[in-house]
């Protein structure tokens, strides 16, 4: 690296203060985002970093002239930011970066205008990303991660700014999915809550009028909750949502998408397309969906296993594991129409030695007993209708559409 | 101006000393603004209740001793007054404006007084505002009477009311009966004191602060005040924290006792305490709220004194550059007051009492500052401008004194005249600080006097002074000396409170029994008294919550321990008591010697001997070092807790009077309970005994004052240093929740603790048995901070216990226990307990995030343990309903799988 003259430097850092004040005073927002995206690692930046470590004194910079000066609380520590961001020093980088950000708050609230809206999401992106490369920095000197806990607070300092009325309430919601993110990895998931309130119970502004990005994204975060909760109706309605306005170029975000969304539809009944999970590289599924087709008990077992950790850290697993339920019912389904095959007439009455036969062939070794018990549990959870005959062993089914489809509608419902 | 004016008028209206009083209201509503703010609502609190102990013993004939106190710039007419004029005053109130005017003018020959009035009155309007919106609700009337001439004295009143009702009920009968402490002509007068005392106090406050802007710069001067200026200033803190307790106790103990030692005492020290209060008072008023308090009071007192003494210019001129200089006037007012007040003086004392109830330490400054002044007075008379240098210095001093009676008795000392008289008065002043500090600050007061002019004789009769000398023979050692002495001051103040000091037959009067070296009995001999005195010997907070406590406490080692604890939260404050102290302590030994030539040798030996000890164990105390505080648990300190306990226990009630306040003190205490509540955590804390609890406590304490704005920080505290080592060598222990710092010699250390978890694990008896015997380990463990594989074996015994009768809080405990320990790096059966845990989570189920996160944090390996995987394939038979599964689980459960299995089913399966 080639370090700049002493004139190179003063002449960068000049040019950067220059910017920086032409772009709030000319309200330019897009000139301003670009002076604060570290992450994106343009070429200006970079330079300026060199510049601001090469020439050390930046603050008299600053002071020099009452144009900067006015701004020197933001300035000072976004170059200090910078210079230990460009060092590596990313939790020196991370507390100066949260000073400017606090500084540039203070100043944004005097803004009537909302016009600062996308500098202002350039820093909470920042500061999430900066707060969470600290983090990794931290827990690898094997000290306890706390910044991007701390970015969490002050996020939601920032959407206590942009929450209220006016034109600023536009930018709550890209503020909340930037608290998303964080409380999603930090797995402080409950903190969502009060935001969530927040944003759905305001009357005054329509979520419609919120930019799509952060619908999608909004829709995408509050359906995994309804996942957590196996609330699968209400995360089918947002998942869906969030596909249908993704950006449909976006295969990255579509993908996340469905791999919520896959799993909330086979938990109502709807099964994709292979082609669907091929696209998408979800084939994890792939073996799931198989099993649910076939009634392969084995198969989805297998399956879960094999991505136990995949489905666990996603959070999926406990509701792939509740398509065992779909996947006897299928199995039972199965041997009905063998059954109806070979005697119509005798078709509704499935003997559980039947069933344990057939498990035994899936390598399932289950007993009389046990089947009995699943026989009961389908039969509660209507996903098969008809009686059972305790003491002939033998599963009564109802002529009439013996095997109810879920509909998209929830097992147990 | 107007104020002064008002001022003025009112005083005049009562009287020349009324005039004074009227000041010292006055100055008092400088002052209680500058209280307002040390102590705001307490203080103000303190204050009434003050002012009801003056009434009370004003209510015969301290109506005119509050009076002459407060009019004592009006010395003048004072002698008359304090003869004639107290009780006229009563009366004269009534009589309003005219009277008032009359002595007006008889106040204004006092020009003297007047000029310093005039600035007295110049500060006061500042005070007054101020005042006003301290005291707003109880006082917001005494303003308004002070700034209308006539009225003044009804506020005044109301004020006395407001705050000392509860005393003044009992006395109402006798003072109060004749009009409204509000209305009331008599009223104002023994109102009058109390709020000129009161009053003037807060003045003083505001005096320092705002016309003292000159005057702390003298006091500065000569203080150099560093001692009075910080102390003073920490004290004003203190006292604010304080302020609550100091109304507490002071009403409570103060308010019957204090009167009636008021009286007794305010005769022999009024005017020394008046002098000395006024200089202490301004040294307060410099120092702060606190000081100021006391020091009004006692300016007050030895105004009104110095006005019985030179009722006319002297008083009156003293006052001038008393209020405006301080020790000048001071000076002028002790020449007079000294001999001449010696009775209004102990008025003052009361009244003084009340304050040093409020603010001990005050109080105690006053009588010193009162001796000295009558001192001085007597000696500086004559050349009185150089008096006022050394009366300023010795307001310096005062000033330093204010915060603790004692170091007030201290300030006294380094006043040059008064030397001598302040070591005495100090030396008073410390006793009465101890508990019945007021009353032997009159005593030793009192002989001072005697000593400086033999004021004493005048002061006190000569069968009182017997009387003493009877009591003294009977002492065996110098701690029971010490201790008759304390007593006797609280008898004597009782007496001068009640105003029967002179009337009473000492002869015929039975000697309370001897103290014990104890106290206990002390206190019990003097217990009404001693009451009262323990209460002004709140001066200090610390010192108030301590007798209160100690009430509770009898234990010497706990009142020790309270007493550390004390000094540790004082910690602060008692550094600036032991500054005053030290210079106590010198001022003490003068006092000895003085003391020998005085009447009461004895006595005054006693107590200054007394007073050195406090010295140098609340240097101790101050040094807040662990060490320190052990010992600093002086036996004064002891005595005075034991004293206070037994005094208030013990109902000594020679009259119906005291009896009445009594009654009212006990209401009092009732009221301070909260507070006591407080002190007796601490207390509690430190039912342990031994150093290591002393030294626990304090740490404790300081954790706690710190937060009062200590200058230690916690993390100072080496709680490795602190940790118990337990000595106890019994197997069997009942586990028992620990209200205080653990006894070492009931904590079992780890060897004996292993024995005990083996005798526990072993033994046959039923599960409550060992539930408690695991407890009372887990506790020593705690205790003794021990975090080891035995800490780890204790939590997974009686997590096992609590599993088999299936106590899922007990067992929560020491699951959440475990899971640090584990996370500790400490061995054990990690993974049983990881099954457990998973058991549990799908007991709780309905929680997936709950579920998945503990399912996503089993390692490979722990999946691969027996246990961990009968609990997944637990959970994963009760997700898919498989019944038949979950109960052939439950019959091949590893460990104490099937029991938390056995919960799963009652919560969990059956509702499928």
């Amino acid at each position: 690296m080639a370090y700049p003259s002493m004139g190179e430097a003063h002449r960068r850092i000049t040019d950067y203060l220059n910017k920086f004040c032409d772009a709030v005073s000319y309200q330019d927002v897009a000139s301003l985002a670009q002076l604060f995206s570290f992450s994106s690692n343009s070429p200006s930046l970079l330079s300026l970093a060199d510049a601001l470590n090469f020439f050390q004194d930046a603050n008299r910079l600053i002071k020099q002239s009452d144009k900067f000066s006015q701004f020197g609380e933001i300035l000072a520590p976004l170059f200090r930011s910078l210079q230990s961001y460009r060092l590596g020093n990313l939790v020196e980088a991370y507390h100066a970066f949260e000073k400017f950000a606090n500084a540039f708050i203070q100043e944004f609230r005097n803004w009537e205008s909302a016009w600062a809206l996308e500098a202002l999401y350039a820093i909470a992106y920042e500061i999430r990303v900066l707060a969470e490369r600290a983090d990794r920095e931290l827990s690898s000197n094997g000290k306890s991660p706390e910044k991007l806990k701390g970015a969490g607070s002050f996020l939601m300092k920032v959407f206590g700014v942009l929450a209220g009325k006016g034109p600023k309430r536009v930018g709550a919601l890209y503020v909340t999915c930037q608290l998303f993110k964080i409380y999603f990895k930090l797995g402080t998931v409950h903190l969502c809550r009060s935001v969530i309130r927040s944003i759905e119970t305001a009357r005054i502004f329509d979520f419609e009028e919120f930019p799509r990005r952060d619908k999608v994204t909004y829709m995408y975060y509050t359906g995994r909750l309804e996942v957590f909760n196996e609330n699968f109706p209400a995360a089918d309605h947002k998942l869906s949502y969030a596909l249908t306005h993704c950006n449909p170029l976006r295969e990255a975000n579509i993908r996340m998408i469905l791999k919520y969304l896959i799993p909330v539809k086979l938990s109502l009944g709807i099964l994709p397309k292979t082609c669907l999970l091929e696209k998408y590289n979800l084939l994890e599924y792939n073996d799931v969906v198989k099993a649910l087709k076939r009634g392969d008990l084995r198969l989805l077992r297998h399956a879960l296993q094999e991505h136990e950790d995949q489905f666990l850290r996603s959070g999926v697993y406990l509701v792939l594991e509740k398509l065992e339920l779909q996947v006897y019912q299928r199995l039972v389904k199965k041997i009905y129409f063998i059954q109806k095959q070979k005697d119509p007439s005798k078709a509704h009455q499935l003997k559980l030695e039947v069933i344990v036969k057939a498990l035994k062939w899936l390598e399932m070794d289950m007993d009389l007993d046990e089947v009995e018990c699943i026989m009961t549990i389908l039969i509660y959870k209507n996903l098969v209708k008809g009686y059972f005959a305790h003491k002939s062993k033998v599963v009564v089914l109802s002529k009439q559409d013996p095997f109810p489809k879920l509909n998209g509608k929830p097992v147990n419902s | 101006m107007m104020n002064q004016a008002t001022n003025t008028q009112t005083l005049a209206s009562v009287d020349p000393n009324a005039v004074e009083n009227r000041y010292v209201v006055n100055a008092n509503q400088g002052q209680t603004s500058l209280y307002v703010p040390s102590t705001t609502g307490s203080e103000a609190a303190s204050w009434n209740m003050y002012r009801v102990e003056n009434h009370p013993a004003e209510s015969g004939s301290f109506s005119n001793s509050t009076y002459h106190h407060v009019q004592h710039s009006e010395p003048s007419s004072r002698t008359v007054q304090d003869g004639s004029n107290a009780t006229s005053l009563a009366t004269s109130s009534s009589l309003g404006a005219a009277n008032t005017q009359p002595d007006y003018g008889g106040y204004t020959s006092y020009s003297n007084s007047a000029g310093t009035y005039s600035h007295g009155s110049a500060g006061y309007q500042g005070y007054y505002s101020g005042y006003q919106q301290q005291p707003n609700p109880s006082y917001s009337q005494p303003v308004g009477a002070y700034q209308n001439t006539g009225a003044p004295y009804q506020p005044i009143s109301s004020f006395q009311n407001t705050g000392s009702y509860a005393g003044p009920t009992s006395y109402s009968s006798t003072y109060y009966n004749p009009g409204d402490y509000q209305t009331a002509g008599g009223y104002p007068s023994s109102s009058y004191t109390h709020q000129t005392t009161t009053w003037n106090g807060s003045n003083y406050a505001n005096y320092t602060t705002q016309q003292y802007s000159n005057y702390t710069q003298d006091s500065s001067g000569a203080y150099a005040a560093g001692n009075a200026g910080a102390n003073s200033l920490h004290y004003q803190q203190h006292y604010k924290q304080w302020a609550d307790y100091y109304n507490q106790t002071e009403v409570s103990c103060a308010p019957g006792t204090e009167n009636l030692s008021v009286v007794s005492t305010s005769t022999q020290l009024p005017q020394v305490s008046q002098v000395p209060g006024v200089s202490g008072g301004y040294p307060t008023s410099n120092s702060q709220a606190p000081t100021t308090f006391a020091p009004p009071w006692r300016p007050e007192s030895s105004s009104s004194q110095t006005p019985l003494l030179q009722p006319g210019a002297t008083v009156t001129g003293a006052y001038d550059s008393y209020r405006t200089h301080g020790a000048p006037s001071f000076q002028n007012q002790h020449p007079s007051p000294v001999q001449p007040h010696f009775v209004k003086p102990l008025e003052s004392k009361s009244s003084y009492g009340n304050f040093q109830e409020q603010q001990k330490t005050a109080c105690p400054q006053l009588p010193n500052l009162q001796y000295p002044v009558a001192q001085q007075a007597p000696q500086n008379y004559q050349p009185p401008t150089q008096t006022v240098q050394s009366l300023e210095t010795q307001r310096v001093s005062k000033l330093q004194i204010q915060t603790n009676p004692r170091i007030a008795s201290n300030l006294p000392l380094g006043l040059p005249k008064l030397d001598k008289e302040g070591p005495n008065n100090n030396a008073i002043a410390k006793p009465a600080y101890i508990s019945v500090s007021l009353p032997k600050s009159s005593e030793k007061v009192l002989s001072n006097d005697a000593a400086d002019t033999v004021l004493k004789a005048g002061v006190f009769p000569k069968s009182l002074k017997s009387y003493v000398q009877r009591a003294l023979a009977l002492c065996k050692d110098e701690k029971q000396s010490a201790a008759c002495q304390e007593i006797m001051k609280e008898i004597i103040t009782k007496a001068t409170s009640d105003g029967t000091i002179h009337t009473r037959d000492w002869d015929a009067e039975p000697l309370f029994p001897i103290p014990n070296t104890d106290m206990t009995d002390k206190n019990n001999s003097q217990n009404p008294t001693p009451v009262s005195l323990f209460s002004k010997y709140k001066k200090s907070p610390t010192r108030r919550t301590k007798s209160r406590w100690e009430p509770l406490e009898e234990k010497s080692v706990d009142k020790l321990g309270s007493l550390n604890n004390y000094a540790a939260k004082y910690s602060s404050r008692v550094p600036l008591d032991e500054k005053d102290r030290k210079p106590i302590g010198a001022s003490s030994e003068g006092k000895t010697d003085v003391m020998k030539k005085i009447r009461f040798p004895q006595m005054e030996q006693k107590s200054a001997s007394k007073t050195i000890q406090r010295q140098a164990k609340r240097q101790r105390l101050a040094d807040a070092s662990a060490a320190d505080n052990g010992d600093a648990s002086s036996d004064s300190d002891k005595e005075q807790n034991l004293t206070a306990y037994y005094s208030g226990a013990i109902a000594l009630a020679n009259t119906p009077e005291e009896r009445k306040r009594r009654e009212n003190r006990s209401k009092r205490f009732e009221k301070v309970q909260g507070n006591r509540a407080e002190s007796n955590h601490f207390k509690a804390k430190n039912a342990g005994t031994g150093n290591l609890y002393a030294r626990r406590t304090t740490a404790l304490v300081l954790s706690k004052s710190f937060e009062d704005g200590g200058n230690r920080a916690v993390e100072d505290i080496d709680w490795d240093a602190l940790t118990v080592r337990g000595t106890c060598q019994e197997i069997e222990k009942r586990y028992l929740r620990l209200t205080s710092a653990p006894d070492p010699s009931t904590v079992r250390p780890e060897e004996v603790l292993e024995k005990a978890l083996l005798m526990v694990q072993n033994s046959q008896k039923n599960y409550l048995y060992k539930c408690d015997q695991l407890k009372s380990i887990r506790q020593d463990l705690t205790v003794q901070r021990i975090r080891n594989h035995l800490t780890v074996k204790v939590y997974e015994a009686h997590a096992r216990f609590a599993l088999e009768v299936g106590d899922l809080p007990e067992y929560n405990q020491c699951q959440s226990q475990l899971k640090i320990l584990y996370a500790e790096g400490i061995k054990g059966c990690h993974m049983e307990f990881a099954a457990y845990n998973l058991l549990c989570v799908i007991m709780h189920s309905n929680n997936n995030r709950d579920l998945l996160s503990s399912m996503s944090r089993l390692s490979a390996e722990a999946k691969k343990d027996q246990a961990v995987q009968h609990a997944l394939a637990v959970r994963a038979a009760v997700t898919s309903g498989n019944y038949v599964l979950f109960f052939r689980l439950y019959k091949t459960a590893p460990n104490l799988n099937s029991c938390l299995m056995g919960k799963v089913y009652s919560t969990g399966l059956s509702q499928c």
